[in-house]
């Protein structure tokens, strides 16, 4: 899931397992997953199994799998059933249930049953660690990249930083490599226009967090000059997940503008509070991301829909299946793009909302 | 009337003796055909009557509460929480409230499908202005049926006990009535004939739109119908482990315990799924591959369906199973 590979590679060689990363993703990784996967199944089950279908063509032998608050939690079986049918030999490690270390000692003792649990929690730390940089200096890219004068000028550093963090083995060279690129980041030459505008994007994980899933939007948003800002990272989840993982979740409904009473599984529920704290910030607008289908993520579209039509605050909507098209995107953004500019530029303009609101009100007027 | 409203914003228990000017006037409760209506109406119904408030339940589902739903409801939602949507707004001008209870886990480790987890605020965003009633199961945070149920009598009846009282009984004419369901289904398979069993969710099977005109078809057809109920939970959670282990969805394991306990016990299984519904998309992929020797269709339904289209695939269904039978005579081999 995006360059998170690099710490999960960390934690597996720590803990002496040979590890075979699949190949980068491409067209093909989706085709032989959709071809395998259940109809209506969401995406990221589908690129899920088309990575293990190549990996496994690679030479792999034991499969990852974690698990979530939704139907996530239930790939894992599902998938190793269909892997089985298709004639694949192999274990499985089903990673469910919290963050903590001790909770998944038993899982990583099948893959190496000389394994401690010092040495489990050590690996356990030095990757994530290992997270934290790597969400620190892509967070600084998105907020940045779209203002660089030279062009390509921050993917050019991002890549030197993945390829260094890749080999670093412990905390002090990870803790260096942090500050030098992000040192380094600083100082290439940036030109902010003094209305620029600022996107937050809110959804489920992990269309969120694998830019080749959702068709690399943060770098499109980049090219139309936005700032972009995202919440859901792994160091974030890791932060949130563990026993502080119930309070943040009061707190996120605390601070939803009573859109949401309770918590709606998932990411749900954060992304509404955070749509509702990013328009009190006041950013631009808010990208809503998911797949087709997220159950979760629907649940939350029932209140995004109210709050946007309440307070005229634009969000834009995007699901992805496997037949999501790149120029369909391209276009969407742009027209969204244009219009949050129209709207900073006459900032009076009525909406379309407030045609509705007008209208409603009216009705609401003749019903009484 | 609007102490009434700023209590059901908030979740504090309100003394009924603030509700002033509503005893003359009895309150009625809505409860919607739809969900977990197929569930849990006999629990609901009879709790309200011991306390002697009015309910009223929706119509069955028909083309004008889908139409609404599916208006109200973001597109992608499935077809069920649109007929909510389309129920609820049904009794909107009808009821002082409707009844929708919010359930996560019935038992530790397990938990509800999320619709369940969010339909309260989906119905209150997509309806704005509507007046809810809620009640949240969720073991797991120690919010258990009774005292919640109760909170929601509280509003009605100001006598604690009472309340209390009207909860038991409810629940032992629930728990009686459950039985009844049981008996009639060990009936149902040992009639003789072509049995099919169909696996589909309650809220799905006895949905007037969804899953009626399927079950309606096959019995004029002269088909025996098996329903996928099964009422033992502790047991439909044993046999579920058979087909899946780490399926976490309470009613999919009832589904899958049916699914095991009578599967040799017919001639054919139906897989009936709404689109596009996570669990089931997920659990019937699963079945499929582990179900091998009887057999096995699904039937994907969605706010589209032909029926005419659908009375096909069943026919040739039927034919299928028919014509393995006499094959199996012909032979002589009836094992």
């Amino acid at each position: 899931m995006g360059n998170y590979s690099i710490p999960v590679k960390l934690l597996a060689e720590e803990l002496e397992c040979e590890i075979v990363s699949p190949p980068k993703m491409t067209k093909r990784t989706l085709e032989l997953g959709a071809r395998h996967s259940p109809e209506f199944v969401c995406i990221p089950f589908k690129y899920n199994l088309g990575n293990y279908i190549e990996a496994l063509d690679k030479g792999a032998n034991v499969l990852l799998q974690a698990g979530g608050g939704c139907r996530f939690g239930y790939y894992g079986e599902v998938q190793e059933a269909i892997l089985r049918d298709l004639g694949y030999d192999f274990g499985m490690v089903r990673l469910l249930g919290g963050w903590k270390v001790r909770d998944h000692i038993a899982d990583f003792k099948l893959v190496n049953p000389r394994l401690t649990l010092l040495r489990a929690f050590n690996a356990y730390r030095l990757a994530l660690r290992q997270t934290q940089a790597l969400d620190a200096v892509e967070d600084y890219v998105r907020r940045n990249a779209g203002f660089e004068v030279e062009e390509g000028a921050f993917e050019e550093v991002h890549e030197a930083f993945l390829g260094e963090l890749d080999t670093a083995r412990d905390r002090r060279t990870i803790q260096e490599i942090e500050k030098r690129y992000l040192a380094e980041l600083a100082a290439i030459p940036t030109e902010r226009p003094d209305d620029l505008l600022r996107i937050g994007i809110v959804g489920e994980l992990y269309v969120l967090m694998e830019p080749f899933s959702n068709l690399f939007v943060e770098k499109e948003l980049a090219k139309r000059g936005v700032e972009v800002h995202r919440f859901v990272t792994v160091s974030n989840m890791v932060k949130h997940g563990g026993a502080k993982g119930s309070a943040h979740l009061d707190d996120l409904i605390k601070n939803s503008g009573d859109y949401v009473r309770y918590h709606l599984g998932a990411d749900g529920t954060e992304s509404v509070s955070m749509t509702y704290q990013l328009m009190q910030k006041g950013f631009d607008g808010v990208l809503h991301l998911k797949p087709f289908g997220c159950m979760p993520e629907v649940n939350a579209m029932a209140a995004l829909q109210r709050l946007s039509r309440e307070h005229t605050f634009p969000v834009l909507f995007i699901s992805y299946d496997a037949q999501t098209s790149e120029t369909g995107l391209r276009t969407r953004l742009d027209a969204f793009c244009d219009m949050l500019r129209m709207r900073k530029q006459r900032p009076n303009a009525i909406s379309v909302a407030d045609v509705d609101r007008v209208r409603l009100a009216e009705a609401d007027r003749r019903a009484v | 009337m609007w102490a009434w409203v700023n209590y059901l914003h908030g979740r504090t228990v309100m003394p009924a003796a603030e509700q002033g000017g509503n005893e003359d006037m009895p309150a009625t409760v809505g409860l919607p055909r739809s969900l977990l209506f197929h569930k849990y109406h006999v629990l609901w119904e009879s709790f309200f009557r011991e306390l002697g408030v009015q309910t009223i339940t929706s119509p069955p589902s028909n083309r004008a509460i889908l139409a609404r739903g599916i208006e109200l409801a973001v597109d992608e939602t499935c077809v069920p929480v649109k007929l909510l949507l389309g129920h609820v707004d049904a009794l909107r001008d009808k009821a002082d409230y409707v009844l929708i209870p919010r359930i996560v886990t019935l038992a530790r480790g397990e938990t509800a499908c999320v619709k369940f987890l969010g339909s309260y605020d989906v119905a209150r965003n997509a309806i704005p202005g509507i007046r809810l009633l809620e009640y949240s199961v969720d073991v797991e945070k120690g919010l258990y049926e009774r005292p919640e149920l109760c909170r929601v009598g509280a509003t009605f009846e100001r006598n604690r006990r009472k309340v209390r009282r009207a909860y038991d009984e409810a629940s032992r004419i629930h728990a009686r009535h459950m039985r009844d369901l049981s008996e009639r289904q060990e009936t149902a398979l040992a009639r003789p004939g072509i049995k099919v069993l169909v696996v589909g969710h309650a809220y799905n099977l006895y949905d007037e739109m969804l899953g009626k005109p399927i079950v309606d078809f096959l019995g004029k057809n002269g088909v025996e119908v098996v329903c996928s109920e099964f009422h033992d939970t502790a047991k439909a959670r044993k046999l579920a482990r058979r087909i899946s282990q780490d399926i976490p969805w309470t009613f999919n394991k009832e589904l899958l315990g049916a699914l095991e306990s009578y599967r040799h016990r017919v001639d054919g299984i139906i897989f009936l799924v709404t689109f596009p519904c996570g669990p089931d998309s997920l659990m019937t992929e699963l079945c499929m591959r582990s179900v091998k020797g009887t057999p096995s269709i699904m039937l994907v339904l969605d706010e589209l369906q032909s029926e005419a289209g659908l009375q096909t695939r069943l026919e040739s269904f039927i034919d299928l199973i028919v014509a393995g039978k006499q094959r199996m005579l012909m032979s002589g081999d009836a094992s």
